[in-house]
């Protein structure tokens, strides 16, 4: 316990013995871990304890140290202390409340930290008793919920969501932490809300409640019935919804601004004499540092909301002005390694640099748009783990999003147009488009754009099906909804079309490997029906005639690749494999494309050579094509505007229980106590008193 | 023709006198004693009269003459007792809160009162009943000429607000304050800037006689109170801070605001009656303050735009001051003007635009209003999205739709409940699209199928999709039928039934089709965000954003809109609006079929306010720009060929409404006439905007313009050449609209004279701008010399090469087409 040691000594700088003494709670504490009721001899003992400082290392050491057996030997003792925890948060004096706060907390996990492969139910004998638990903890959330409720000190209030928050992440699996069951049937959701529909307290403590929330509600998902997720589902108070986008909003664009920072200062410095590929790859170095504080917390937090409030969707739409408009001084936050991120907010300091005065190059923004600008950026590089996750759940949250038919309607609001500036991996075989130039458009040109883009960056060997898959749903609810209510977007499909007949380009040339893994015909059955509802159903949603003979064009243009698909998917057809059922269902949905090829090539052909020209011009491919139509017969395939909704519980699970894991060990690595040093406490508590 | 021209020439000459215009006068009584104010009250009397006989057309100017003598002589001798008699009336008045509604309107029974004239004295409003009684006694035989004439049913308020402003008479200015309560509200609506004008700037005596008409009225209605406070505070800006005058006009305004004049026995439903749509869904009732978001502390609307809907208690037990909410909500729309002209871009300025108005909506349904609406209503959305920013260099005008429910009183409804934004999702309700898309079946029957031709085109028009989605999701329950009439599950059990073939030339030809039956729909340009929102079809947006509403389904919904002016002195706009609107009640009297379109003003300081925008019209400019088509070429883009009836119908409107606005151009001075001020509605018409340039003033005394109206080629052509029978029939509208005008020359001055009073707009720069605008009458002149002046204007109008070389200079300045 050198540590301690140090703490002591510091605190008695003028006696420097060579035993340092022991501070007056460590001998407190001391006593605690005796057998003996520590009240007995001096009666004021308890409330001693809570006036003096906490010395939380050396109580969750000193817990940790002993084994199980010990431990139960001063159960009546450590029963004691959790009680009296509980009774001094009803207290007057802050200072005992926040000394009982951080009691409790180490505590809690002292108590786990020992106890990792014991039961729950043995958890909750050890700090409270059985007998007594259920009225413990109940008298322990209404403190909670109190103090978070009234008009007390902020610190006060960030402490009790630690303590919370200390208690959701103690376990690794959150589902096996049975003291939550004491959470959910004493609700804080109200609490929670509070927090967030009130500007300073949101502003404070915005970040913590959200990402508790977010956790809470992922007890138990698909085992028992979680109040909290009835009860956000229901919500429909705008001022808390808008509270909530606000704080993940605000927390997505810190991130942002974090990596456009690391980017400028790369691009800034010598390596801009680099060749690209070099400078590529240096930039993706840099990603990779960036990308251990992806905020997964904070994603889940906005895909819980998206997922199970219908009401929150227009928060998706809301713009926030006032980021221009509060005119706070800003002052560049330093970057604060102590705290990379975790539970810890960005420090309010960022956050109000969020806020920036009325500035002429502030764009009013909303979450969707920092939300598709996060999601550009995480999507770069899926390598890492973490970074996989967090994909995976921007295109969940996405599929979510396409799936709404209110958040469709603003996607697609003619009315509405942002410019919306994606992030776009630095490639060998392209320039990085210069982000001024870029026009203002309805935001799912926006969504379309990220799409693409993750389309031409990710053919590679560790080949993301699943993203894919996601991707590719993503585009076919947007064209749904674009079919179903005629909206024609003024959107280049062309990047779209040759992106597409790209991937299936790679789809084929890795045949081999990409199958000893994935179903790679789910993919490309998926991408040809999107090329069938362009030609069956072009009519109701492309945004000019020329568009659908565009469409046409870049079949016949590239129909070697698409002639390969067919006479791939009919070999394993044809073949009794493993894939017979699945290659003949691609090799029945290219039989439009097939149709097309086959009708317009010879008349391409014969025009030709006719008019006697060896290449013929986009043009000219184009004359031939609509000369042609009216001979060319299409089969209706059905059910190509039908798609299966999204749904969590059967297929997702597995992947949310993980990410809740991951969240959890996060935000428990990064619970930082001192950050709340008791200086700051007493110095705001020794006025009120 | 009614009138007779000596009684035209002889209002003018009583008119001209108050001008101290100097002329040989014809008709002017020799026996007058003294020139000063009596004899301008005599003038203006006897002009007054003139016109009740005109319009009569029975008595012959000699007997005219005769009779105006007379009465002359009987107002002389009149004078004296009414003079008497008003002291008392005005102090009454005031006083009497009770007196209000005792008052009776004389219109009713005036031939009674010439019967009986002993009678006359009682039956004068109640509010001088004490003065009149002594008149009676006074000068029960004297008083006859006069009383009749403001008796009979020829004495109108314009009548009433040309003898307030001629006449010295104290007394005759506090009959005619008590004449006022006798006609109808929207009448003296009209006259109300010159009513607030007189007030302020004249003295005393018809300040006083006004005054009570003015807080009566205020008590009966919060619009009222409204404009009467803001064109109070805009009507002052003028004038010296220290003068007494100023406080006068000051004082009834803070009269006004200060909310005594709200109506005692004002009762409001019970809240228990409202439906309460907010029906807790929220968990907590802790989550219930809204008022604290953020949206309240950044855009500064004060607590007294409360909402209610949550809690409706809170509005009963501490109401706010009467005017408070609607005042708050006007000034966050200015502050929105204020902070968007900051910005460099139009872009930017949409955007930001665009998000205020999604702050603004948090405060709504509120007790706020659009004062430039015709009926009463609660504002309870802004559909934000749906605001754009109009066209302007420095300053940000922009217009905005708003959303309200109608309602029978302002005051005593309840501000309806809100209903949260998202609610529109569980009306609509229709979730599952891919479920109940459609299928197979519908999709084969919309196409003509090459097995089986089917003819059922038009079955899957644009309309059915939208109410299938939005509205009906019964239909959806067909559409389902049908699907379990066939297996969705399509690839594999596909070869078990009939596969459906289609002709890919059917698809291509479909939406060409489709594209070519929308209307003409405007491109999006970032730099004129406004052309594509005002070229949508009025009706198209009313039902698009009804559907996009929470609010659409509740049957009293409406849908206005309004452009918010930032920075803008309006008060020439409203000059304008009145002139406008009097000569178009002129032409329609007397049927000239000519077309202008007076759209509303609202002044709500000396340089702000709001317009009611003209639905379904675009500048020419954007019409141009757009189009990239000469403006005959749009018209048969637009319209149809030469033949065709809709062509025609649009040609004549274009016809009639240009002659309109040539003469309104010519009367008033118009200025500043390029092409981005002058609209083209759907059916055709021209309508011109922005007045800011008219009789005095000129942008920037270039000397451009100097043609009497603008009349371009262009014009000329879409009318069908020079030689056409359109364009004969264009000028012969011009002579007709001038002869009517003419005709009713001081109901057109007057508006523009009173406003003259203490006014420093620079229409009114020098000395001369009410006696030009009188020459532009030329009532000396014969129809065929009117004629003869048609004729020459057009002639210089069209050779003009100064309008061509002003649209040039607006090109190279402004970019204006």
């Amino acid at each position: 316990m050198a540590q301690v040691e140090k703490r002591g000594g510091l605190l008695r700088k003028s006696s420097a013995y060579k035993k340092p003494l022991k501070e007056k709670v460590v001998l407190m504490y001391d006593e605690i871990f005796m057998t003996e009721d520590p009240s007995k001899c001096s009666p004021r003992f308890w409330e001693e304890l809570f006036l003096m400082k906490v010395n939380l290392e050396y109580l969750e050491g000193k817990l940790e140290s002993l084994d199980g057996e010990e431990l139960m030997k001063i159960k009546e003792n450590i029963n004691c202390l959790f009680q009296h925890c509980i009774q001094a948060l009803g207290e007057e004096h802050p200072i005992r409340v926040v000394n009982a706060l951080q009691t409790l907390c180490a505590l809690i996990r002292g108590v786990h930290q020992k106890n990792k492969s014991t039961s729950g139910f043995d958890i909750i004998n050890m700090l409270m008793g059985f007998d007594k638990a259920e009225l413990c903890m109940k008298n322990l959330m209404e403190s909670l919920d109190s103090l978070l409720c009234a008009e007390g000190s902020e610190s006060l209030k960030s402490l009790c969501l630690k303590l919370l928050l200390c208690l959701v992440t103690v376990t690794d699996n959150i589902s096996q932490n049975t003291i939550l069951e004491y959470v959910m049937i004493n609700s804080i959701f109200e609490a929670i809300l509070q927090i967030l529909s009130h500007p300073p307290s949101r502003r404070e403590h915005g970040y913590d409640a959200v990402v508790l929330l977010a956790l809470l509600v992922n007890y138990r998902k698909y085992e028992s019935v979680n109040p909290y997720i009835v009860k956000l589902s229901i919500v429909d108070d705008e001022a808390t919804l808008n509270g909530m986008g606000l704080v993940i909003a605000q927390a997505l664009s810190e991130y942002n601004r974090q990596y456009k920072d690391k980017e400028e200062e790369h691009q800034g410095g010598f390596f801009s004499a680099l060749t690209n590929m070099v400078g590529s790859m240096f930039i993706a170095d840099a990603h990779e540092k960036i990308s251990v504080q992806t905020n997964e917390a904070i994603l889940l937090a906005l895909y819980e909301a998206v997922h199970l409030n219908r009401n929150f969707i227009t928060v998706l739409a809301q713009s926030h002005p006032e980021m221009g408009l509060v005119t706070t001084p800003v002052s560049p936050a330093p970057a604060t390694p102590a705290t990379p991120l975790g539970t810890t907010p960005p420090s309010s300091d960022v956050i109000s640099s969020v806020e920036l005065p009325l500035d002429a190059d502030v764009q009013t923004s909303n979450l969707l748009i920092t939300f598709l600008k996060y999601s550009s950026i995480v999507m770069q590089d899926t390598k890492d783990e973490h970074r996989l996750h967090s994909g995976k759940l921007c295109l969940i949250i996405l599929t979510c999003i396409a799936e709404d038919q209110y958040a469709n309607a603003f996607l697609h609001d003619d009315n509405m147009n942002f410019r919306v500036n994606l992030h776009r991996m630095p490639m060998r075989h392209r320039k990085k488009a210069a982000d001024k130039n870029l026009p203002c458009r309805p935001l799912v040109c926006a969504v379309l754009d990220l799409m693409v883009e993750f389309i031409v960056t990710h053919m590679m060997k560790e080949f993301p099906m699943d993203l894919y898959v996601r991707c590719i749903q993503v585009v076919h609810k947007l064209l749904c909804y674009q079919k179903k209510c005629r909206v024609r977007l003024h959107y280049t499909w062309r990047e779209l079309w040759s992106a597409l007949i790209n991937l299936l380009k790679f789809l084929m040339s890795n045949e081999t490997v990409l199958l000893a893994k994935h179903n790679i015909f789910t993919l490309a059955l998926m991408i040809v029906n999107l090329f069938n509802m362009f030609i069956t159903y072009g009519d109701t949603f492309l945004p000019t005639p020329s568009s659908y003979d565009e469409l046409y064009y870049e079949i016949i243009r590239m129909h070697q690749s698409f002639d390969n698909l067919y006479s791939m998917v009919l070999r394993l057809s044809t073949n009794a494999g493993q894939w017979k059922e699945a290659a003949s269902k691609v090799t029945h949905a290219l039989v439009n494309i097939r149709a097309i090829i086959n009708h317009f090539n010879p008349k391409i052909e014969s025009y030709a050579a006719v008019n006697h020209i060896s290449q013929l011009s986009e043009e000219q491919v184009l004359e031939v094509v609509r000369a042609n139509y009216d001979t060319l017969t299409l089969k209706l395939q059905d059910g190509l505007d039908q798609y299966e909704r999204y749904s969590e519980q059967h297929k997702e699970a597995a992947f949310f229980k993980e990410l809740v894991r991951s969240i959890s060990t996060n935000v428990r690595r990064n619970l930082a106590f001192h950050t709340l040093s008791q200086e700051v406490l007493l110095k705001e508590f020794s006025t009120i008193s | 023709m009614r009138g007779g021209k000596p009684c035209l020439e002889a209002r003018s000459l009583a008119v001209a006198m108050g001008d101290t215009v100097v002329e040989p006068a014809p008709l002017k009584p020799t026996s007058e004693p003294t020139p000063g104010p009596s004899g301008n009250n005599g003038g203006s009397l006897l002009s007054v009269i003139t016109e009740g006989v005109g319009e009569l057309s029975v008595i012959d100017p000699e007997v005219a003459q005769k009779a105006c003598q007379e009465v002359l002589e009987k107002v002389k001798l009149l004078h004296g007792g009414v003079a008497i008699s008003s002291r008392g009336t005005p102090l009454e008045l005031v006083n009497g809160d009770g007196v209000d509604s005792e008052i009776r309107c004389l219109d009713d029974p005036p031939s009674q009162i010439r019967e009986e004239e002993d009678e006359m004295g009682a039956t004068v409003a109640s509010g001088t009943a004490k003065g009149a009684r002594r008149r009676r006694q006074n000068n029960s035989a004297k008083q006859s000429w006069l009383l009749r004439l403001f008796e009979s049913k020829l004495f109108d308020i314009s009548m009433a607000i040309s003898y307030l402003y001629n006449s010295k008479e104290p007394g005759v200015q506090a009959y005619i304050g008590n004449r006022l309560f006798c006609f109808r509200n929207e009448d003296v609506d009209f006259y109300l800037p010159q009513l607030l004008n007189m007030y302020i700037h004249m003295d005393e005596d018809v300040g006083d006689a006004i005054k009570p008409y003015i807080v009566h009225r205020c008590r009966q209605s919060i619009n009222f109170s409204l404009q009467c406070a803001l064109l109070l505070g805009a009507y002052s800006s003028d004038m010296h801070i220290s003068t007494q005058r100023h406080s006068r006009g000051t004082k009834l305004r803070k009269l006004i605001l200060s909310d005594e004049l709200k109506p005692a026995h004002r009762k409001r439903e019970l809240p228990s009656l409202s439906p309460a749509p907010d029906t807790g869904l929220s968990p907590s009732k802790r989550t219930h303050q809204r008022s604290k978001s953020d949206a309240t502390a950044s855009i500064s609307l004060s607590s007294n735009l409360k909402r209610t809907a949550s809690n409706p208690k809170v509005e009963n037990e501490d109401e706010p001051v009467r005017l408070a909410p609607e005042r708050e909500f006007i000034k966050s729309l200015m502050a929105i003007g204020k902070r968007l002209a900051t910005l460099p871009t139009k872009e930017q300025k949409t955007q930001r635009l665009i998000s205020e108005l999604s702050l603004l909506n948090h405060k709504l349904p509120a007790r706020v209003w659009l004062p430039t609406a015709a009926f009463d209503h609660h504002v309870v959305r802004v559909p934000h999205t749906q605001a754009v920013v109009l066209n302007s260099k420095d300053k940000a005008p922009y217009l905005i739709y708003v959303e309200v429910l109608e309602c029978e009183n302002f005051d005593t409804t309840n501000v309806p409940a809100r209903i949260p934004e998202n609610r529109i999702r569980s009306t609509r309700s229709v979730e599952n699209l891919p479920e109940c898309g459609i299928t197979h079946e519908q999709r084969a029957g919309s196409f003509s199928t090459v097995p089986n031709y089917d003819n059922d085109d038009e079955a899957w028009s644009v309309d059915d999709i939208g109410e299938l989605q939005v509205e009906l999701p019964e239909v959806h329950t067909n559409s389902c039928d049908n699907i379990s009439q066939f297996s969705v599950d399509s690839i594999t059990s596909q070869e078990s039934k009939e596969p459906v073939f289609i002709a890919a030339g059917d698809i291509r030809r479909r939406l060409s089709e489709q594209l070519a039956h929308t209307p003409t729909a405007f491109k999006r340009d970032p730099e004129d965000p406004s052309a594509v929102a005002l070229k949508e079809p009025w009706q198209e947006k009313v039902r698009r954003i009804r559907e996009g509403s929470p609010y659409g389904h509740l049957p009293n919904w409406r849908l206005l809109s309004v452009i918010v002016k930032c920075g803008d002195d309006l008060r020439q706009e409203l000059l304008a609006f009145q002139v406008l609107k009097q000569l178009q009640s002129i032409w329609e009297q007397e049927r000239v079929p000519l077309w202008i379109k007076p759209y509303k003003i609202l002044v709500i300081s000396a340089d702000s306010g709001m317009i009611e925008p003209v639905v379904n019209a675009v500048s020419i400019h954007q019409v141009k720009k757009q189009s990239q088509l000469s403006l005959l070429d749009y018209f048969l883009q637009e319209h149809g060929s030469y033949t065709t009836e809709a062509f025609l119908s649009a040609q004549r409107n274009f016809v009639q409404s240009c002659a309109g606005y040539c003469l309104v151009c010519y009367l008033l001075q118009v200025k500043d006439r390029h092409n981005g001020n002058i609209l083209l509605d759907a059916e055709g018409h021209i309508i011109h905007i922005d007045f800011g340039f008219i009789l005095s003033s000129s942008p920037r005394n270039l000397g451009f313009e100097t043609s009497a109206f603008k009349l371009t080629t262009e014009f000329v052509d879409v009318m069908g050449g020079l030689d056409g029978d359109m364009f004969n029939y264009y000028k012969m509208l011009m002579l007709q609209g001038l002869i009517a005008a003419r005709k009713h020359m001081d109901k057109v001055v007057q508006i523009v004279e009173i406003m003259q009073q203490g006014s420093q707009l620079p229409c009114f720069h020098g000395s001369s701008t009410i006696r030009n605008l009188k020459e532009r009458f030329h009532m000396s002149m014969t129809e065929e010399q009117l004629q003869l002046l048609v004729e020459q204007m057009v002639d210089g109008s069209m050779r003009s090469i100064t309008t061509k070389l002003y649209d040039g200079f607006q090109y190279l300045t402004n970019g204006i087409m």
